[in-house]
């Protein structure tokens, strides 16, 4: 690498950078916030209305698997494209971080909601069995043992959704969603400039990296030995 | 008292029909220790889930004291179950949860005590266990037998009625399981409360129970007095559930027994005559001399007993005479 231009770096617009990766910093908050809220119950309805489950509910459990799937198949691009009415709908533009939020969510819900559900399958059943056998309710059963036994594993579907999410965030720039995909579409891309580029993929890689021994160290934290 | 009438299970296993339970009927007296034996698939475990109705049977009727739980809705029921302790295999504790968080569990799932009510219900059962200095810690840091200890003070915390033990004890060494035991029997005599084991175990029965069922494929084969089962088993799967421990008669179905031509006596000691030396004082009476082949020292929860197989050699009087003899003396005798 001994022909590479340092002055490059001092060249290129820092400040730009960084009010590009306060944008995806933004993105990811507020739609992993977005998708945890929405995600969760998703993936605890799917968990309970599941043949065999606490409250069987085989027809619904179908159609709302069918739906999750459909989103799943979907390759974000596309999901991209075919959300800009709903998005225009939503928040009123379909550009910037804030029309990239709602396919971001749309897109991340569905795989959260299914992690969740692989998550809560490997509670204990005996554990379930015993709050039956005490009397609890399915909101008790939800809330005081389904979700707080499954913590890590919960904790750790939200990481891996994070990291999928900063990869969508990345992809948004595709459309003008803004961030450090952006950034990386419009100089890198489109201006050949590939130093602007280096620097867009090394911080998301930064980014992933961090959130992802965030949330190995979480997990360790709350684990139950 | 509880009170199990005709209760029917059936399960639909690869498009079979299987029977789990057949027309089930047992009553189970308020205070006592009601032991079901048998071996696995025998329906035990069905059977111990009808009577919380975790399990929905398909025909019958479980009572317990006056609260008929088959008619009751699943909103009733979830309140009965508060009453109802279970005790299970692996424990089936909270791993999310302290010791002491795992027995206020139930507490707060009922919601009839405040805060500090509920610190001071968990002290108590804690101390009842034998567990206080271990509250802080998780139920990953404890031995079985402390598990199963969380899990019987847990069981206990809304003051049931009855509790369910499914093989409480199944999961541990002998002396833990000696140590549960008698904490289980500790517990009835302290409270007066109603205990329904289920168990494979009859080692479990004669330690701790006063009644006992014996379940083959979903039926209840025999059933009675612990002392009257264990020492004249009626049923097959009853002489070999005891010949399995040891215990009884087993050894003289070996092959052995053909080679003996003299009469056999099996003589049966319980209470104070096993503590007497009836045998020797017969002989003296009767110039019965004997040859021992077998026999059992023990006690079935705290009352001595004792069972001998004896080979008549000699006898002033005819080995006819000899039952009526003995009973005389309080000891049961029979001519094999």
């Amino acid at each position: 690498m001994t022909d590479f231009d340092w002055n490059l770096l001092l060249s290129m617009d820092w400040p730009e950078i960084g009010a590009a990766t306060l944008d995806t910093l933004t993105m990811l908050g507020v739609s992993l916030l977005a998708t945890v809220a929405l995600g969760l119950p998703l993936g605890v309805l799917l968990y309970v209305t599941a043949p065999g489950q606490l409250r069987a509910r085989p027809r619904l459990y179908a159609v709302l698997s069918f739906l999750v799937n459909v989103l799943r198949s979907l390759p974000f691009v596309i999901l991209l494209i075919v959300l800009i009415p709903l998005t225009l709908l939503l928040v009123g533009t379909s550009i910037g971080v804030a029309g990239a939020i709602v396919p971001l969510v749309v897109g991340a819900v569905p795989f959260f909601g299914r992690l969740v559900e692989n998550v809560l399958r490997e509670v204990d059943r005996g554990v379930i069995e015993a709050s039956q056998a005490m009397g609890a309710r399915l909101p008790q059963i939800v809330l005081k043992v389904l979700l707080p036994e499954a913590l890590p594993g919960l904790i750790g579907a939200a990481t891996v959704t994070a990291v999928a999410l900063v990869g969508y965030t990345a992809m948004s720039g595709v459309i003008g969603g803004g961030g450090l995909g952006d950034l990386a579409v419009r100089y890198g891309y489109q201006r050949f400039q590939t130093e602007v580029m280096v620097v867009t993929v090394a911080l998301l890689l930064v980014l992933v990296q961090l959130l992802q021994s965030a949330g190995d160290r979480l997990v360790r934290r709350c684990r139950f030995d | 008292m509880i009170q199990v009438r005709d209760l029917t299970k059936h399960y639909s296993h690869h498009g079979r029909r299987v029977a789990a339970l057949e027309l089930v009927s047992l009553r189970i007296d308020a205070g006592s220790i009601f032991g079901i034996i048998g071996r696995s698939g025998a329906g035990k475990s069905t059977l111990i889930r009808c009577l919380n109705l975790l399990e929905r049977p398909d025909s019958g009727e479980v009572r317990i004291g006056d609260d008929a739980l088959t008619a009751y809705s699943e909103r009733q029921l979830q309140q009965r179950r508060q009453r109802i302790g279970m005790v299970f295999q692996h424990f089936n504790l909270l791993r999310s949860r302290t010791v002491a968080a795992n027995v206020r569990f139930p507490l707060e799932l009922a919601g009839e005590l405040d805060a500090a009510q509920m610190d001071a219900r968990v002290d108590e059962l804690l101390a009842l266990v034998g567990l206080q200095d271990h509250q802080h810690k998780r139920p990953a840091q404890l031995s079985g037998g402390q598990k199963q200890r969380v899990g019987i003070a847990r069981a206990l915390a809304n003051h049931p009625d009855v509790l369910l033990c499914d093989e409480a004890t199944s999961a541990l060494d002998p002396e833990t399981t000696d140590s549960i035991l008698a904490l289980l029997a500790d517990i009835n005599r302290q409270l007066r409360l109603t205990i329904v084991l289920i168990t494979h175990d009859m080692r479990v029965i004669r330690q701790l129970c006063d009644e006992v069922a014996v379940l083959d494929h979903g039926r209840v084969v025999e059933q009675g007095r612990v002392i009257d089962v264990l020492l004249q088993p009626q049923h097959a799967v009853t002489q070999s559930l005891l010949a399995e421990t040891g215990f009884g008669q087993g050894a003289l179905q070996g092959q052995w027994r053909e080679r003996i031509s003299t009469p056999v006596l099996k003589l049966t000691f319980v209470g104070e005559p096993a503590l007497q030396p009836v045998l020797d004082k017969v002989g003296r009476e009767t110039g019965l001399r004997v040859n021992l082949l077998a026999g059992t020292l023990s006690e079935i929860k705290a009352t001595p007993f004792g069972q001998l197989l004896a080979g008549v050699v000699a006898s002033d009087v005819a080995v006819s005479a000899l039952p009526d003899i003995f009973a005389r003396e309080g000891v049961r005798c029979e001519v094999l």
